[in-house]
């Protein structure tokens, strides 16, 4: 009842001009930069991040959230017109969805997309309802070690499950950490590393790191390579109608794609691109047809683009009630919330409620907005493609560029701003995963504070540390998630050497 | 690509040796209560461990003829990149001087030179077109204090 009685106050909240607008403008905006290939929502995200703050709190998330989980919706539209994934979240959808096009039913590929999209968005949304609440009472009972494990299983699992190898992934994860501790010492505020600059005593800010990183970093990679228009499949309106028989195929894995996203989207890592392979695999194997997936099978494309949806709701559960991001998008609404002075974690529901519900009602708005923009307009959509790359590239440059500065109005901060672009641009070429350096930046502080505060805590006693329950299984799980893989490749190495000489 | 590798690990051990020195500089405090000095220490020593094996890794490994392949681009396209990079540097650096517009109409200019827009003519009134709008949009609409530089715009 609570949950409930939560909700309506929440859609109170959503419903007031200024947070609609949010919300409006924010699926928008997340619907263009899943269209366009390049820009993705962390960088889309990074570079609104100053233009929020004239907004209050609670609008400027509902905007930043709505950019979220629009690009996911927009990433189908050129994943399935063209075979370019808008964002990496739609990679695996453009398997099946460009068959489909191909076969000349691509608007029953892009109403499935964004029907499954509702309806995986939806069910990620009432299990964040159900999920959260619980998860922040427990959380209550957290100390410094808890938090201190949690942050740290956190960056090794995404260590672990990001696209790079695990080496160069953990050696991301040490230079977010590095530069986590340029500024002053939070206990004893001593400057750390601030080559003299006063103006890094406050620390490097998190947002011309992002937009160094993804915005001028995807900028130079465009340089590299320039391309053309594309060739669009015009898609009519009357087009956009399933048959019953598609329908019914693509309904069961809208509903299994919806659960398996919002679980993966709790655990540490980019959820939302996992889940789309993930659901992509499930829906193989389930299927009775299992050799028509690449080949136009309309259940891979219903699958990942709901399991992509209802992550992002998932990767929302520990932001909100733990304070901690698992993933960069919410390392992002975490940077944001902290600028507007709300540090998000288990009192985050009870001091703001009008923050955490009014967000959840913003999402169920977000959805049915984001519906009606990606079915009927899809065409319109599509044709933002048309607009020449060089118009683009200089414009999310400028918006770098002023974004960065109007944080601070610092010049030291596009001077970082542009040392993060090149360092960006080479970390791409060698292929190094950058959402761990991201998570490490924003985890960084943290993971010392508890760390300092959890030997405070203990006194030079371990057992003080180990002997706490919730911090011994994490620690555990992170130890194993750490020694376990190698091992077992190690070990499959042996026995496949050992067939061969049998 | 596994040349190029070796060279960023040891960019990153000398890096993880710099902080090293800089953290050892710091208070370090005692286990039970650990000072400034004591998570920087932490994390170079995690830097230097991991650049370390990635360097001899990387040494170790068998170049295939796909690796060879350099990884940066060559010839017209590296150029690019570097001019553009150059442009972004020349934004900052003239930022303060010249003002808001004209250095954001240099930077539009020379970024639809360099990605292919080659009718002078319309990169011209583009650049200026932005320039403008954009002023007017973040100047005038959204208040945010731009360098106006000498010439006052």
């Amino acid at each position: 009842m609570e949950t409930f009685n939560g909700l309506a106050y929440g859609f109170s909240v959503a419903f007031t001009g200024p947070n609609i607008l949010a919300c409006f403008l924010g699926v928008l905006v997340g619907t263009i930069v899943g269209v366009l290939p390049g820009i993705g929502p962390i960088g889309a995200m990074a570079l609104l991040i100053p233009s929020t703050y004239s907004l209050g709190p609670t609008s400027a998330l509902i905007m930043l959230c709505g950019i979220f989980y629009g690009a996911m919706y927009g990433g189908s539209t050129t994943s399935i017109l063209i075979n370019v994934p808008g964002e990496a979240a739609s990679v695996v959808t453009a398997i099946d969805g460009y068959k489909m096009a191909r076969k000349g039913r691509a608007g029953a590929a892009l109403a499935v997309s964004a029907a499954g999209s509702f309806v995986a968005g939806t069910i990620g949304l009432v299990g964040l309802m159900f999920f959260a609440p619980p998860l922040a009472s427990l959380a209550l009972e957290f100390g410094p070690p808890e938090y201190f494990s949690l942050t740290l299983l956190g960056l090794i699992f995404l260590s672990r499950i990001g696209s790079s190898s695990a080496l160069k992934s953990f050696l991301m994860v040490a230079l977010g950490l590095l530069l986590g501790t340029v500024g002053m010492d939070l206990i004893s505020g001593v400057p750390r590393f601030t080559l003299g600059y006063l103006e890094l005593g406050q620390g490097i800010e998190l947002v011309p790191v992002a937009m160094g990183l993804y915005g001028i970093g995807e900028v130079l990679m465009i340089a590299e390579r320039i391309t053309g228009i594309p060739d669009l499949i015009k898609v009519k309106f009357c087009e956009l109608f399933p048959t019953s028989a598609e329908w019914k195929k693509a309904f069961p894995p809208m509903i299994r794609g919806g659960a398996l996203g919002f679980f993966l989207g709790l655990i540490p890592g980019p959820a939302a691109i996992i889940s789309t392979f993930a659901a992509y695999s499930l829906e193989k194997k389930l299927s009775k047809h299992p050799e028509d997936f690449g080949q136009g099978a309309i259940e891979g494309v219903s699958g990942p683009e709901s399991a992509n949806n209802s992550a992002t709701a998932g990767s929302m559960v520990p932001l909100l009630a733990l304070g901690i991001p698992f993933a960069p998008p919410t390392a992002l609404l975490l940077g944001a919330l902290t600028i507007h002075g709300v540090q998000p974690g288990p009192l985050l529901m009870t001091q703001h409620p009008e923050i955490f519900w009014g967000v959840v009602a913003s999402m169920y708005i977000g959805n049915a907005v984001l519906l009606i923009l990606n079915l009927p307009l899809v065409g319109i959509f599509a044709s933002i493609l048309r607009l020449p790359q060089h118009i683009l590239m200089g414009l999310i440059l400028l918006l770098c560029l002023v974004g960065t500065y109007s944080i601070n109005n610092s010049f030291l901060d596009i001077y970082i701003l542009l040392t993060m672009g090149v360092v960006g641009y080479i970390l791409r070429k060698l292929d190094f995963d950058m959402a761990p350096l991201i998570l490490a930046v924003v985890l960084g502080p943290i993971l010392e504070k508890t760390l300092r505060q959890s030997l405070y805590y203990a006194r030079g006693d371990a057992w003080a540390i180990l002997g706490r329950p919730v911090t011994a299984v994490l620690l555990f799980i992170g130890f194993t998630a750490i020694v376990f893989p190698p091992l077992v490749r190690r070990l499959r190495r042996a026995h496949k050497e050992g067939s061969v000489h049998s | 690509m596994i040349r190029t590798q070796s060279i960023i690990y040891l960019f990153l051990c000398i890096l993880g040796a710099i902080y090293l020195v800089g953290g050892l500089s710091l208070p370090m405090g005692t286990v039970n209560q650990p000072g400034a000095g004591f998570f920087p220490t932490l994390v170079s020593v995690l830097i230097l461990c991991l650049s370390v094996s990635a360097f001899v890794l990387s040494r170790k490994k068998p170049t295939t003829t796909g690796e060879r392949k350099p990884v940066f681009p060559q010839g017209q396209d590296r150029r690019r990149v570097i001019a553009l990079t150059l442009a972004i540097l020349s934004f900052v650096v003239f930022l303060k001087p010249l003002g808001y517009c004209i250095c954001s109409a240099g930077l539009m200019g020379a970024t639809l030179r360099l990605l292919g827009l080659r009718s002078w003519v319309r990169i011209v009134i583009i650049a200026v077109l932005t320039a403008l709008i954009s002023y007017y949009f973040f100047v005038l609409i959204l208040d945010l204090p731009l360098p106006i530089g000498s010439l006052l715009f």
